[in-house]
């Protein structure tokens, strides 16, 4: 207990100046990588360029690379190829991936992948086409969003029988995205409701809503369970387009439904009122 | 008390209790260690627990006559006192037996009720957490039921194409599994949340008998022949569900308790299922001892369906944002290397000899197979993995055939020698891990089954793939 009081009033140590010393080293490194790649693919520097071949290569990659981020950052869902590890892996190990970005809170988290492979690439009993159908072989989506339901509608396994089968990627990938923004706008909505209605993270209640707890009631995060101080519950659902599909509150005495209206405002009918708007409403009556 | 027993469907209610002598409850409380035994019974006299965990005070009017009948363990006076004088024991040495006599002859010589058995239970699972056997399901949605020409109902189907994620509320599970039990047996249901673990654990303790009265608790035969415990766990933000394997208290184990899983397996799905949106359970194949295992498989995670050297997919902690211009560097490349260990070591550097690169392309490769998965130390191992082989025996067969092997070559009978492979361990695959790094296993031609990634514990190989698992199991 008593060596850390008596060495904090000292100097930094020469442990403290390295350690100093190497995060300098990191930010500098990183700093170099950013100016150097702003520099290969600068326009002005472009034309300076082209007499050494090592420098145009460099810059071509970065071109490259800058060109993905644009796609990625504006388009969302971008494809890759990748290569299977596995030596029995079906054809040849050749995966495709599927990029799905997502924002949340104005940052970019890790993107989910999707991985499909073509178990059907090297067998006769098909005909050509389907042959080159897809099947998801690995994916890092949570499992909470449906997808292996969007996979058997976009994605079936080929029949010979039935030739009207369709593979459809682009659907099949807008309809995870739109699964996947829809899960983390839930998430970050109740993230909102917990603030506006002063709820901490270590859950100490905010006595100016008279709510103590607004926290997800299920996987998908589309019911929302509501406590208030006083022993009323209540349970909000969510829906796809952020509208607060249905609200209950329950009091001591059966449904309370004057709490319902109060928490939605307005008319007070679940299904009209955007879930933003009682994070509006909470946040008001908070600062008020 | 009621004094008549008659048969009734409700559960067993948690402040029932249980003469402290029965084995049941000198099972469930003996096996505690004797720290967890005192912060169980200080657990137990918890403002919130009391009312199910009243421990036998002295009654107020006979204050006078405390002193002279001889009592081992006098009655305290009041709920603080008890509390007071085992928080004293938590300091004192002693051995384990003082407190558990203290428990059942003394403190709670009227009777230990079921709420209080279900936190020991639970206490026992924290301070063992591998003496249950979990299976994972998974919870799948049904089509609704059609009906033939003949007007007669259909066999449920799994809706594959369903896009509803099942959704779980405790009480009203509880409600609509307590229909599903059958009149004859009675349980006492306790549902609570891992210490640990994002899971919600459901301990179900069951009993062979119609009464849900003291007296059918109190006669032994009832307690001690056909008493059985199983646990349930949910996990939070995944449609999945562990069962254990149920423990019986009885000598007629085995079947019974067979029996009893498959009851509950079936009564389960009926329980989660919601008017018009009717689930089943469905065996995920994964069976291990290890609960952060099962989460690390089955739970809210990335992980679920990328494991193995996919995991790097998964890996939250890497940064790749799309604002980033700075050209990233691939994995398991040099930079990235350097970057990892710091950069220390780069003036010394010289030329490896044979021995170091082959070490260090071994170590790569295992770095390329598992990813960051199938560690020593990262506590999510299986301790056993089954698999049986349905591949042909190859007879000088090279790479080009067996990829033809898929449908049409079954016509020619090929030679399936019956083989059953079996891993033990306390980590499989970080012991399988741990063979490619040392250069035992040539982990470029090892097959993917080995590296853990189809996150099932049985299973066939064929084609040198875990059948109905090409992918993810979708």
């Amino acid at each position: 207990m008593s060596s850390p009081l008596r060495t904090s009033p000292q100097p930094p140590t020469l442990d403290h100046e390295i350690s100093a010393l190497q995060s300098k080293i990191k930010t500098l490194k990183s700093a170099l990588a950013l100016q150097a790649s702003t520099l290969l693919t600068s326009p002005s520097t472009l034309a300076l360029l082209s007499s050494d071949p090592k420098l145009t290569s460099q810059s071509s990659l970065h071109q490259s690379h800058h060109l993905q981020t644009l796609y990625r950052t504006c388009a969302t869902l971008t494809l890759f190829r990748a290569q299977d590890p596995d030596p029995n892996a079906v054809d040849a190990g050749s995966i495709l991936g599927l990029r799905i970005e997502v924002v949340s809170r104005a940052k970019f988290l890790r993107p989910y992948y999707v991985l499909f492979n073509r178990p059907w690439a090297s067998s006769s009993s098909f005909p050509g086409p389907q042959r080159k159908w897809l099947r998801v072989h690995r994916h890092t989506v949570p499992s909470c969003i449906p997808l292996s339901g969007l996979a058997a509608r976009y994605l079936p396994s080929p029949d010979k029988d039935d030739t009207r089968r369709k593979q459809d990627l682009g659907k099949f990938a807008r309809g995870v995205r739109r699964e996947v923004v829809r899960y983390h706008a839930r998430l970050g909505t109740v993230a909102d409701l917990r603030k506006a209605a002063g709820l901490g993270r270590g859950g100490d209640g905010g006595d100016k809503s008279g709510l103590v707890d607004i926290s997800p009631a299920d996987a998908e995060v589309r019911h929302v369970s509501v406590e208030w101080g006083d022993g009323r519950t209540g349970r909000l659902v969510i829906g796809d387009d952020g509208e607060v599909e249905k609200l209950v509150v329950v009091g001591e005495n059966g449904r309370d439904r004057e709490a319902g209206r109060e928490l939605l405002g307005g008319l007070g009918l679940a299904g009209t009122v955007k879930a933003e708007e009682v994070v509006r409403r909470l946040a008001g009556t908070g600062g008020a | 008390m009621s004094r008549i027993s008659v048969p009734t469907t409700a559960p067993l209610p948690s402040s029932l209790r249980v003469n402290p002598s029965s084995t049941t409850v000198t099972k469930i409380l003996s096996r505690l260690s004797r720290a967890s035994l005192i912060s169980v019974a200080l657990d137990w006299l918890d403002e919130d627990n009391l009312s199910l965990a009243t421990p036998y005070l002295r009654p107020d009017q006979d204050d006078d006559e405390e002193e002279d009948d001889g009592d081992f363990y006098p009655p305290a006076s009041s709920p603080e006192e008890l509390r007071e004088e085992y928080l004293s024991l938590q300091n004192r040495k002693g051995s384990k037996r003082d407190i558990l006599d203290r428990i059942t002859t003394g403190d709670w010589r009227h009777g230990v009720s079921l709420y209080q058995l279900a936190i020991a239970d639970l206490q026992y699972l924290y301070d063992h957490p591998t003496s249950q056997k979990w299976s994972a399901y998974n919870i799948v949605p049904l089509k609704a039921p059609t009906e033939d020409d003949d007007g007669e109902v259909q066999p449920l189907e799994a809706d594959k194409t369903s896009l509803t994620i099942p959704r779980f509320h405790p009480s009203l599970f509880l409600k609509s599994l307590q229909a599903q039990i059958l009149p004859d047996i009675k349980a006492h249901y306790n549902l609570d949340r891992h210490k640990t673990l994002p899971l919600l654990i459901l301990r179900i303790f069951v009993i062979d008998s119609p009464y849900n009265t003291p007296l059918s608790l109190s006669s032994n035969r009832n307690m001690d022949t056909g008493s059985k415990t199983i646990l349930i766990a949910f996990p939070d933000g995944s449609p999945n569900i562990f069962i254990s394997k149920p423990t019986s208290t009885g000598p007629k184990g085995a079947s019974e308790s067979k029996s009893l899983r498959a009851l509950l397996v079936e009564g389960i799905p009926k329980a989660l299922s919601l008017p018009r949106q009717r689930v089943t359970l469905q065996s995920t194949s994964l069976t291990t001892r290890n609960l952060e295992g099962l989460l690390d498989r089955r739970g809210a995670t990335r992980g679920n369906a990328a494991g193995g050297g996919w995991s790097i997919y998964a890996d939250e902690k890497v940064k790749e944002s799309p604002l980033s211009t700075v050209l990233p560097s691939p994995p398991l490349s040099d930079a990235a290397e350097e970057e990892e260990q710091g950069n220390g070591d780069k003036k010394r550097r010289k030329r490896p000899t044979v021995e170091e690169r082959v070490n260090k392309r071994a170590r790569l490769v295992a770095q390329a197979r598992f990813g960051d998965t199938a560690r020593v130390g990262d506590g999510k191992g299986v301790e056993r993995v089954d698999l049986v082989m349905e591949d042909p025996f190859e007879i000088g067969g090279d790479d080009a055939d067996r990829m033809d092997i898929e449908g049409e070559d079954d016509g020619e009978e090929a030679f399936r020698p019956n083989v059953r492979l079996t891993f033990h361990g306390s980590h499989v695959f970080a012991g399988i891990r741990q063979l490619v790094e040392c250069g035992v296993i040539d982990g470029e031609k090892m097959p993917g089954w080995m590296t853990g990634e189809e996150g099932v514990t049985i299973g066939a190989v064929r084609n040198g793939r875990i059948r109905g698992h090409k992918g993810s199991g979708l």
